[in-house]
C-alpha cells in the first residue's frame, strides 16, 4: 500500500512537470502558427483584396488548432453580428485565447494590431501587419530560449520532486 | 431591395422604412453626415425627419467595405461601388491626391445609393428594326436620364436569351463604369440571357480587343464611347465581324455627326441603326430609329411641342 501510494505521488508530479514542458514547447510552436496566419493575411489583404470576413475565414481553415480558433471566431462575428472590427477582434481574443499556450504579451500585440484592422489602404495594412510580425518575432525568441532553458528542467524537476516528497514521507 | 436595407445602418433603414406607399418607388437615397436624411422617390426629392450621425456614416462604410477598406481602394478612387442587386453607392468627401491624380475618398460624408431598376422587355419592341438575319451595328443617341443604360441592358437580355424564332447569341459587355451589368465579384447582378460574359471595370477600348480575342462574342457590348481610341475599338470589332451596340451622349444624330472623336466611326458609316431616345412623355421613350443612310424608319407619334 505504502509503495503504491509512493508510485502514485512520483506519476503525478512528473505529470505536472512534463505538462510545464509541454506548455514550453507550444509556445513557440504556436507563435510560428500565429505568424503563418499573419502572412496569410497579408497576402489575403495584398493580392486577393479579400475582405476581412472571408479571408479570416481562409485562414481559419489553412491554420491548426488552437490558433485557428481565433480566426474562425472573428470571422463569425464579424458576418453575424453588428459590431465594428475592433470589438470583433477583442471579443475573438478573448474567447480564444484561454485555449492557447501563448502569453500575455502577444496578447498585448494582437489587441493592438486589431485596432489596425480594415481601417486602413492596403500599404498601411501591410506595414501594420509587419509591425505585429515583428512584435511577435521578439516573443517567439523570447519564448525559444524559454523552452531550451527550462523544458528540460521541468521535466527532470517534476521527478525529483515526487522523489523527495516521497523520500519524507516515508 | 434586400440587398439595399441590408448595408444601411438600422436607424437609417428604420427611418426609411416607416415612409408610407412610395416606399416602392424610391430611386435614391441620399445619406449626407450631420444632414437630414434625404430620399427621391417617384421624381420627387423630400427630407426626412433624421439627422443622419457621424457614427452611422463610420457603420455604413464599414458594412459597404464589409470592415476592410483596404478591399474597396479601387472604388474609393472611382468615387462609386456596385453592391448586390446591381444598386450604386455614390462616395463624396475628402479627396487625397497622389501626383496630381485621385487616391482615393477618405472621411466619406456623402453617400448617394441609386436604385437599380430593370426594365425587362423594354427592348422587345426593337427587334423587327435592329435585327435582319443577324444584329445590325446600333448606336443609341440620348441625353443622360433618357434611360439609353437601361435600354442597352435588355438589349443584352434580349440578345443572350434569344426569342422564339431568333437564337440566342454569345454577348460580351464591356462595362467599364460597372452600370450595364452592375456586377459584384465579376458576377452579373441582373436578369441576363445565360450566353453572356461581361469584363467588368475595364476599360472600353482595351476590353473590347480582349474580348474580340478571347471570347468570340457575336455581339459585343459598351457603354458611352467617345473617346477616340474608342472609335477605333469599334471599327476593330465591327471589322472582326462582330456586331457592335453601344450608346452616345446626345439628342439627335446630327450632334453625334458633330463630334470629332466619333469622326471616323461615323464617316465609314460602321453603325447601320441608330436609336434616339428622349424622355418625353417618360425615360426611355423613343423618337425616331434611322438606318445608316439616314432614312427613318420609326418616328414617334405624338410630338410633344414646348
Amino acid at each position: 500500500m505504502k509503495w503504491f501510494g509512493a508510485l502514485l505521488i512520483i506519476a503525478a508530479s512528473t505529470w505536472l512537470g512534463f505538462a510545464a514542458a509541454h506548455a514550453l514547447y507550444e509556445r513557440p510552436r504556436q507563435l510560428r502558427q500565429l505568424k503563418a496566419a499573419l502572412r496569410a493575411l497579408e497576402a489575403e489583404v495584398m493580392y486577393g483584396h479579400t475582405p476581412l470576413a472571408e479571408a479570416s475565414a481562409h485562414i481559419a481553415r489553412q491554420t491548426a488548432t488552437p490558433v485557428c480558433e481565433l480566426f474562425f471566431r472573428f470571422a463569425e462575428t464579424l458576418r453575424n453580428e453588428e459590431t465594428s472590427v475592433v470589438e470583433a477582434w477583442e471579443k475573438s481574443l478573448q474567447a480564444s485565447w484561454g485555449k492557447t499556450a501563448l502569453k500575455q504579451g502577444e496578447l498585448e500585440v494582437m489587441k493592438q494590431f486589431g485596432a489596425t484592422l480594415g481601417q486602413y489602404d492596403r500599404l498601411t495594412q501591410q506595414k501594420q501587419i509587419a509591425l505585429a510580425l515583428a512584435h511577435l518575432e521578439r516573443e517567439e525568441e523570447e519564448a525559444i530560449d524559454n523552452q531550451a532553458r527550462y523544458a528540460k528542467m521541468a521535466k527532470s524537476l517534476g521527478v525529483l520532486a515526487g522523489l523527495l516528497l516521497v523520500i519524507l514521507l516515508m | 431591395m434586400e440587398a439595399v436595407w441590408g448595408i444601411l445602418p438600422k436607424t437609417i433603414a428604420m427611418a426609411v422604412q416607416q415612409l408610407p406607399s412610395w416606399r416602392d418607388g424610391i430611386e435614391e437615397i441620399r445619406i449626407r453626415v450631420s444632414r437630414p436624411l434625404e430620399v427621391i422617390a417617384n421624381g420627387t426629392a423630400r427630407l426626412l425627419p433624421y439627422e443622419v450621425t457621424k457614427e452611422d456614416g463610420v457603420q455604413l462604410l464599414n458594412k459597404l467595405s464589409r470592415y476592410s477598406i483596404y478591399a474597396v481602394e479601387e472604388e474609393l478612387k472611382r468615387g462609386f461601388m456596385t453592391i448586390e442587386g446591381g444598386h450604386r453607392v455614390g462616395l463624396a468627401g475628402k479627396v487625397i491626391t497622389e501626383g496630381g491624380k485621385v487616391k482615393a475618398i477618405r472621411d466619406v460624408a456623402s453617400f448617394n445609393i441609386r436604385i437599380a431598376k430593370e426594365q425587362v422587355g423594354i427592348a422587345d419592341p426593337l427587334i423587327p428594326y435592329v435585327y435582319d438575319g443577324r444584329w445590325c451595328h446600333t448606336m443609341i443617341i440620348g441625353s443622360p436620364q433618357t434611360g439609353k443604360t437601361t435600354l442597352l441592358r435588355d438589349v443584352a437580355r434580349l440578345i443572350s436569351s434569344g426569342t422564339e424564332r431568333i437564337p440566342a447569341q454569345k454577348v460580351a459587355i464591356v462595362d467599364e463604369r460597372s452600370e450595364i451589368a452592375g456586377c459584384v465579384k465579376g458576377i452579373p447582378q441582373f436578369s441576363f440571357g445565360p450566353r453572356l460574359d461581361v469584363l467588368d471595370a475595364c476599360p472600353k477600348a482595351e476590353g473590347m480587343m480582349m474580348m474580340i480575342r478571347s471570347m468570340s462574342p457575336d455581339v459585343i457590348i459598351v457603354d458611352e464611347i467617345g473617346r477616340e481610341e474608342d472609335s477605333e475599338a469599334v471599327l476593330e470589332a465591327a471589322n472582326a465581324g462582330v456586331s457592335v451596340w453601344t450608346t452616345v451622349h446626345g439628342r439627335s444624330i446630327k450632334d453625334v455627326q458633330q463630334r470629332p472623336t466619333l469622326g471616323s466611326v461615323m464617316e465609314q458609316k460602321v453603325f447601320e441603326r441608330f436609336i434616339e431616345l428622349t424622355n418625353i412623355p417618360h425615360p426611355g421613350a423613343i423618337r425616331r430609329i434611322l438606318d445608316a443612310s439616314g432614312t427613318v424608319l420609326y418616328e414617334q407619334r405624338t410630338v410633344v411641342s414646348r
